[in-house]
C-alpha cells in the first residue's frame, strides 16, 4: 500500500510527461468491498462514466478544487465544534470531492430496509410506552429489564398518546457495506444530525464540479427541507390548520448549531432557544416583538434530559419549564418524542431483527451486525477473550466517544479497557471488526481507498419519506475504521442514480 | 419577529457602528502621527479616549511631552488597546467579533451575504495584531476594516426585507450613532474649549472623523470655525453623521416597528430630542462651552433611555404585559 518509493523512482523524463491521472495509483484491496472498482483498474458498471470523467482530471486539479471548497466552507461557517477542544472551536468537516455512487437497485434495497426498520421501531416504542407490561415484553421477545432498566426509558412517557402514534419522526440510520451486503450499524432515533452536510456536500460538489452534473443523472436531494417541514406539520395538534413550527436548539455552542440554523432556514421556520419559549396555561409561546405567539410543533435538537427542567433534569438551562406539561396536554408536538433513546440503545440493537419479525411478521431486509452483549455472561466472556478482534462500544454512548477498536489498540489499552468492562459489564457491547467498504478519496498521492459508511435520513409522519441521498462519512486516516466527525472523519457526496 | 432575533440584529448594527467609528477615529489619529507636534498628538489621544469613556492604558496621558519617541511608543500601545485588546470590550476587533457572534445567533434570518461578509472579515482581522500593521501604513488596516463595514451596510441595504428586521437594524445603528456623536463632540469641547483660540486642524479632524469635511467646506467655508462645525454635526438634517439625522431615522424606525407593541417612551424621547434641536438649539449660545456640553450630555442620556425602552418593550418584556391565552 505504501506508494512513496514510486514517487522517488520517477525519472526526469517522466517529469515532463502528462500529470498522473487520479486513479493511476489506485489499488483495490480485495479484503474490502470497493464502492467504485470490482478489481484494480476495473470500475463497476454504474461508476464507469464517473471514473472516465474523473480520470481525465489530474490530482492537482482536484486538490486545488478541494482547497477552494474547504475554504468556502470555513467562510460560510459550515462548521461544527468538537467538545473538549478549546483551540479549534469551529472546524469544518473535511469534504472529499470524489462522490460515492449507488445505483437504483442498491438504493431501493436500502430504502425498503429502512422503511421496514423504522416502522417496526415505531411500533415497538408505541408498545412499550402504551401499557405495562408491553406486549413484546410479555411475549418474551425482548428482556423487560433491557427496556425498563435503560436510562433512556422515560417513565414520564408512559401511557401518553403521541401525535399520529409516532415516536420517531426522524431517524438517521448508520449503514455500512461489507462483501456480504449492507448492514445496519446503528439506529439514531434521538436527535440524529448530519443531514445539513449531506446537502452542503452536494451543493459544494455542484459548485466546484459543475460539469459532473451535466453529464451524469443524479437523483436530487434538495427537497429535503420541504419534506421535513411537511412531515413536521403533520404532527400539529388537532384543529391547527397552519401550525407554527419551530426548531429548538441548545444554541451557538452546540456542535451541530450550523445544522440547526441551516434547517430552520431551509424550512423557513424560527430557530428558537429554550429561553425564547414559555408555557402559559398549558400552551407554548415564543417571545416576539409583537408579543407572545403560540407554537404548535417543536422540532427539538435538544436531548430529552434538557427539554424541560420540571419534567427531566432540573439543572437544565437549555429547556423551557412546563414544556412537557403542554406536550402531555396535547397542545404542542415535540419531535422526536422524548424517550425514543430506549430503542437505539446499543444493547437493544441486538434485538431489532426480532422486533421486526414480531410486529411485521417479515424477515428484516437489512442485516444487523453480530453483537455480543456484555450484560450476558457468555457475551462478556466472549468479548474479554477476543478483545483484540472486536470493537467495543459504550451502551449509552454516541459519536464514537469511549469506544475501543480492538485491532488498533495496544495491549495496555486493551487491558485497561477490559478492567472497565468488568466493572460494569452491562454498559458495553462488542461487535466483530467489520471490513467496511472503501471508496476512492483524494490524498496527496492521488485517489486512494478509504473506509466509508452512510447515514440516510428517514422521515415518518402520515407517510414515510426519504430523499435518495445520505451523509456519507469517510475515515480520512488510512486504514482507520472510525468515520465520526468528532474523531477525524470527513464527508463526501453520495449519488443515487435513477433507474 | 422572535425577540432574540430582533435583539441580535439590533446589536449587530450597534457594534458595527461602534467599530466603524473606532476605525475612523484611529485612522484620523494615525494621520496626526505623521506630521503633527506631540502636544497635538497628545490632545487628540485625550479627545479620543474621553469620547470613548475609557481610561488610557497605563493610567493618565500625563506623558512626557518633551520626548517625541516616547509619545510615538505610547501611540502604539494606545492604538493596540483600542484596536485589538481582548480585555477591551469596545476594541475594534471585539466589536466585530461581537457583531459576528450576534450574526451567528440570527444567521437564519439574515441574508447569506450578510453573514459571509462579517464572517470573512472577522476571520481575516482576527489573524493580525498591532505589530503586523504598525510598521507599514497602519492607516490601511483601518480603511480596510471600515470598507468591510461599509460593504456590510450596502448588503444590508440591498438584501434586508423592510419588516421589523430592517427597523431593528436601523434602530441599533442610529441609537449608537447619537451616543457616539454626542460623546465625541462633548470630548472635543472638553479638550479644546471654545474660550481658547481655536486650533483649526483639530476641528477639521473632527469633521474628518464624521465623514463631513468635504461637505462642510462646500456648505460653509474652508475656515473650520468651531461654532459652525458643532452646529453642522448636531443639527443638520441632511448630514448622515449628524445627531439630528440619526434622530430622524430613529423616529421613523420607531413609527414603523411592531405596530402591536409601540415603544411609546422611546418614541417620545426621540421626538423630544429632535424637536429640541429644531426649535431650541438655534437660540443656544454655542460659545458657552459648559452649556453646550450639558446639552450634549443630556442628549446622550436620553438616547440611553431610548435604548432601555426598546430593550424592555421588545427584547426582555415581562409576561404580564402580554395577551393571555
Amino acid at each position: 500500500m505504501n506508494r512513496e518509493p514510486k514517487a522517488h523512482l520517477t525519472t526526469g523524463a517522466h517529469d515532463t510527461a502528462e500529470p498522473a491521472s487520479l486513479f493511476s495509483n489506485y489499488e483495490v484491496n480485495a479484503a474490502f468491498y470497493d464502492e467504485m472498482f470490482s478489481a484494480t483498474g476495473v470500475p463497476r458498471e454504474h461508476c464507469k462514466a464517473l471514473w472516465e470523467h474523473l480520470g481525465k482530471m489530474s490530482s492537482a486539479d482536484i486538490a486545488a478544487l478541494q482547497d477552494r471548497t474547504e475554504q468556502s466552507f470555513l467562510h460560510e461557517g459550515i462548521t461544527f465544534s468538537v467538545y473538549g477542544d478549546e483551540s479549534a472551536q469551529e472546524r469544518i468537516i473535511p469534504i472529499d470531492l470524489l462522490p460515492r455512487v449507488l445505483d437504483a437497485g442498491e438504493w431501493g434495497q436500502i430504502e425498503q430496509g429502512l422503511r421496514q426498520r423504522l416502522h417496526a421501531l415505531n411500533l415497538f416504542l408505541a408498545d412499550i410506552y402504551a401499557k405495562e407490561p408491553a406486549q413484546i415484553l410479555s411475549d418474551g421477545i425482548v428482556p423487560a429489564d433491557l427496556v425498563y432498566g435503560c436510562p433512556q426509558y422515560r417513565t414520564q412517557m408512559r401511557g401518553l398518546r403521541v401525535p399520529l402514534g409516532i415516536h420517531v419522526f426522524l431517524c438517521g440510520t448508520d449503514l455500512v457495506r461489507t462483501h456480504g451486503g449492507f448492514m445496519v450499524l446503528e439506529d439514531n432515533l434521538r436527535v440524529p444530525s448530519g443531514v445539513s452536510y449531506m446537502l452542503a456536500n452536494r451543493r459544494a460538489l455542484k459548485t466546484s464540479m459543475r460539469n459532473l452534473f451535466r453529464m451524469h443523472r443524479v437523483c436530487g436531494i434538495e427537497q429535503y427541507g420541504k419534506l421535513l417541514r411537511k412531515t413536521l406539520a403533520e404532527f400539529a395538534p388537532t384543529g391547527v390548520a397552519d401550525p407554527c413550527i419551530v426548531l429548538l436548539t441548545p444554541g451557538v455552542y452546540n456542535s451541530a448549531y450550523y445544522e440547526h440554523m441551516f434547517l430552520a432556514r431551509e424550512m423557513g421556520v424560527e430557530l428558537v432557544q429554550g429561553k425564547d419559549l414559555l408555557v402559559h396555561n398549558g400552551f407554548v409561546y415564543m417571545r416576539t416583538t409583537d408579543g407572545l405567539q403560540r407554537v404548535d410543533v417543536i422540532y427539538r435538537r435538544i436531548d430529552d434530559d434538557y427539554i424541560d427542567p420540571l419534567a427531566f433534569r432540573q439543572d437544565s438551562q437549555l429547556g423551557t419549564p412546563g414544556l412537557f406539561y403542554a406536550y402531555r396536554m396535547g397542545n404542542v408536538a415535540i419531535a422526536n418524542a422524548p424517550g425514543t433513546g430506549v430503542a437505539d440503545d446499543k444493547s437493544l440493537y441486538a434485538y431489532v431483527p426480532d422486533i421486526i419479525r414480531y410486529y411485521l411478521n417479515e424477515e428484516p431486509l437489512l442485516a444487523n451486525v453480530e453483537t455480543y452483549l456484555c450484560r450476558e455472561p457468555e457475551g462478556l466472556e466472549y468479548t474479554l477473550d477476543n478483545l483484540q478482534d472486536l470493537i467495543v462500544k459504550v451502551v449509552g454512548g454516541s459519536g464514537g466517544y469511549g469506544m475501543l477498536v480492538g485491532p488498533h489498540a495496544s495491549a495496555d489499552e486493551r487491558a485497561a479497557y477490559a478492567a472497565e468492562i468488568r466493572k460494569n459489564p452491562a454498559n458495553y457491547v462488542s461487535q466483530p471488526t467489520l471490513n467496511l467498504s472503501c471508496a476512492p478519496c483524494l490524498t496527496d498521492e492521488g485517489a486512494a481507498p478509504r473506509h466509508v459508511d452512510l447515514r440516510p435520513f428517514v422521515l415518518c409522519g402520515q407517510e414515510t419519506r426519504l430523499v435518495p441521498g445520505a451523509f456519507c462519512r469517510v475515515a480520512l486516516r488510512p486504514g482507520s475504521l472510525v468515520v465520526n466527525s468528532s474523531q477525524g472523519g470527513g464527508g463526501k457526496d453520495l449519488w443515487v442514480l435513477p433507474p | 419577529m422572535l425577540s432574540r432575533n430582533a435583539q441580535g440584529l439590533y446589536w449587530i448594527s450597534r457594534y458595527l457602528e461602534r467599530a466603524q467609528h473606532g476605525c475612523r477615529l484611529l485612522a484620523d489619529q494615525l494621520r496626526t502621527l505623521e506630521d503633527r507636534p506631540v502636544e497635538e498628538i497628545d490632545q487628540t489621544w485625550r479627545r479620543l479616549y474621553a469620547s470613548l469613556d475609557r481610561e488610557p492604558v497605563g493610567g493618565s496621558l500625563e506623558s512626557n511631552l518633551d520626548d517625541e519617541d516616547f509619545m510615538l511608543a505610547d501611540s502604539y500601545t494606545l492604538a493596540d488597546d483600542l484596536t485589538f485588546e481582548s480585555s477591551n470590550p469596545d476594541s475594534i476587533l471585539n466589536c466585530i467579533a461581537t457583531a459576528r457572534e450576534n450574526a451567528r445567533q440570527v444567521r437564519n434570518v439574515i441574508s447569506k451575504d450578510m453573514w459571509y461578509c462579517l464572517n470573512v472579515a472577522y476571520l481575516k482581522l482576527s489573524k493580525v495584531g498591532i505589530a503586523d500593521i504598525w510598521d507599514d501604513r497602519p492607516g490601511d488596516f483601518y480603511l480596510h476594516a471600515e470598507d468591510t463595514i461599509r460593504t456590510f451596510s450596502g448588503i444590508v441595504d440591498s438584501t434586508v426585507y423592510r419588516d421589523d428586521s430592517w427597523h431593528f437594524i436601523q434602530l441599533g445603528r442610529f441609537v449608537e450613532r447619537v451616543q457616539l456623536l454626542a460623546a465625541l463632540i462633548e470630548a472635543q469641547l472638553t479638550v479644546f474649549p471654545l474660550t481658547e483660540a481655536h486650533i483649526e486642524p483639530e476641528w477639521r479632524s473632527l469633521l474628518e472623523v464624521c465623514e463631513a469635511r468635504g461637505t462642510f467646506s462646500r456648505r460653509y467655508s474652508l475656515e473650520y470655525r468651531p461654532v459652525n462645525v458643532i452646529n453642522f454635526l448636531v443639527s443638520d438634517l441632511r448630514l448622515s453623521r449628524s445627531i439630528r439625522y440619526a434622530l430622524a431615522r430613529i423616529v421613523t424606525a420607531l413609527d414603523r416597528v411592531s405596530e402591536k407593541r409601540p415603544a411609546r417612551e422611546a418614541r417620545r424621547l426621540a421626538g423630544h430630542m429632535a424637536a429640541y434641536i429644531d426649535f431650541d438649539w438655534p437660540g443656544h449660545d454655542l460659545n458657552d462651552t459648559d452649556a453646550t456640553r450639558t446639552v450634549l450630555r443630556e442628549l446622550r442620556d436620553r438616547s440611553r433611555r431610548v435604548h432601555d425602552n426598546i430593550e424592555i418593550t421588545y427584547f426582555g418584556y415581562e409576561i404580564e404585559d402580554t395577551p393571555g391565552t
